[in-house]
């Protein structure tokens, strides 16, 4: 039987751990041919995707990850933005260095940059394609204490990404932005169980905590990277033919505007 | 996904205003998806009717109670609540053309047949700790068009108001409440209303549907949406791969909403 996706070659950076591990997950379960991209191998034997190890904070790896993509398996059709994080301090606006903002705009918004703009050419050429950028509820939700250059960055890609849909839809791209909330990935066990031994508490009263400095979610838990993954595969999907320039937001209702 | 085992199989659903437009779509989709799909719509459609059907004017209250007791009776208690009902037969011109009359219709076809058809349903559905509500709304109530659609738009951004604080409130009883906003659709309402609409400024049809799409800031898809266009999102949200997804606003609009 043909799936939804069969023919299609999509490629999820950063997907061999959490949202990316499951959105390649997904995308390969409806027909894709999956190619995930990381900068060191997983070591998973049982990685079942085609990998491709590339610093894409460096210009000259991305041209180089996506012309070796482009002749072992063709031109792209799907590109999941996916990569992104943060290493700067908790602690508010005092204790960021410039090199936190920079490693933060770098991860979460140059990376994108510039991994589209080596991609984009190949998409405009066949007039169609599909870009999704993963971004997270704190581009509309500021949490000053504990990730407040990486919001920034992610207001800065929610309007990038924008501004890229108005610019190649016309060309036949479809560009969305995907805002998840507090989302249960391997990254957020080990920030949460870091958080629990410096503050002495449980691992329950830290994700309270957490949940509550969104001003609470009122689904009462965090997603799971699958739940993420289920609507990225709806949005590259052809059932999503006249979604385009928009940032879905999937947080349980955490964002308490309109 | 391989759609072989079908994704809404022993699913209730009611759409109001399921015989024409987007509201036959989203039907028709529940319907392929598996569900068991309830109409309403104040008349039956001529021809064959390919799902259940109960007659309701949203216009008026009593019906309203009478269209919950009915499909809950008949049918049970839906476990995906579409309120697709909506529309304006508000005069186009702008605020000076609107009387009292006319803003009483748009409150209550686009605002209160919502509420009071949520008001009989929701409840039930927290008894049976599940369910979905969508709330069918607009671009217009992110993009206020005066000229032609003064009342309307602000009916929808009413209800995506009220779609939100919906959602908050029933989240931790498991029901899951969304919008979905689609841009311009090509619906048989919406070829008549451009056709008015023409007349009404003096210019083809071409001319008025292109004045409204610069009107909204260009449609970069530049094309209208397909009925079918619209049910698909409607489709994933009510399904359980949306499972986290509660309280937003899913635009559907080609590109259209200018802002981030």
């Amino acid at each position: 039987m043909e799936k939804e996706l069969t023919g299609k070659v999509a490629l999820v950076t950063g997907g061999t751990k959490g949202i990316g591990k499951a959105i390649a997950d997904r995308l390969s379960q409806a027909g894709a041919t999956v190619i995930v991209t990381a900068r060191n191998h997983p070591g998973d034997e049982n990685l079942k995707h085609h990998f491709i190890a590339a610093d894409i904070t460096i210009s000259s790896e991305t041209d180089k990850m996506v012309w070796e993509i482009n002749e072992k398996y063709g031109a792209i059709d799907i590109l999941v933005n996916n990569m992104g994080g943060s290493s700067s301090p908790s602690g508010g606006f005092g204790v960021l260095t410039d090199k936190h903002w920079e490693n933060d705009m770098q991860l979460n918004l140059h990376s994108a940059v510039r991994i589209d703009r080596a991609i984009l050419p190949q998409m405009v050429e066949k007039n169609s394609g599909v870009i999704i950028h993963v971004s997270s509820i704190t581009g509309a939700l500021p949490v000053y204490e504990s990730l407040g250059a990486y919001a920034v960055a992610k207001a800065a890609l929610n309007n990038y990404s924008k501004s890229l849909a108005k610019e190649f839809t016309p060309k036949g791209i479809r560009i969305a932005a995907v805002s998840p909330g507090m989302v249960k990935t391997d990254t957020m066990d080990a920030y949460l169980q870091s958080l629990a031994d410096t503050t002495a508490s449980s691992i329950e009263e830290v994700t309270r905590n957490l949940m509550n400095s969104l001003g609470g979610i009122p689904m009462g838990r965090m997603a799971l990277p699958d739940e993420i993954a289920e609507l990225v595969g709806f949005l590259v999907s052809p059932r999503a033919s006249y979604i385009t320039g928009v940032n879905y937001i999937i947080d349980g209702g955490a964002n308490p505007s309109l | 996904m391989e759609k072989s085992a079908k994704e809404l199989s022993g699913k209730i659903a009611l759409v109001t205003g399921g015989t024409k437009g987007i509201g036959k779509a989203i039907a028709e989709k529940l319907a392929f998806e598996g569900a068991t799909v309830v109409v309403t719509a104040r008349k039956p459609p001529e021809g064959k009717i390919e799902h259940h059907f109960i007659a309701a004017d949203f216009t008026d209250s009593s019906d309203i109670t009478s269209l919950a007791e009915t499909m809950v009776q008949q049918y049970g208690i839906p476990a995906i609540l579409i309120n697709n009902v909506g529309g304006t037969s508000s005069p186009a011109g702008g605020f000076q053309m609107l009387s009292d009359e006319d803003w009483g219709r748009d409150i209550e076809l686009n605002l209160m047949a919502s509420i009071r058809l949520d008001k009989a349903i929701v409840p039930k559905m927290i008894g049976n700790k599940s369910g979905v509500v969508i709330h069918i709304s607009s671009l217009n109530g992110k993009i206020p068009l005066y000229q032609s659609n003064f009342s309307y738009g602000v009916m929808k951004s009413a209800l995506n108001a009220y779609s939100k604080t919906l959602a908050n409130e029933v989240a931790g009883h498991g029901i899951r409440v969304n919008t979905v906003s689609p841009g311009m659709v090509r619906t048989t309402a919406m070829e008549s209303f451009l056709q008015s609409y023409a007349k009404s400024i003096g210019k083809t049809v071409t001319e008025a549907a292109q004045q409204i799409m610069d009107g909204l800031g260009g449609v970069p898809l530049n094309r209208l949406a397909e009925p079918e266009e619209i049910a698909s999102l409607v489709a994933f949200l009510v399904s359980d791969g949306a499972a986290y997804i509660t309280g937003a606003n899913m635009l559907a609009d080609g590109g259209t909403y200018p802002a981030v």
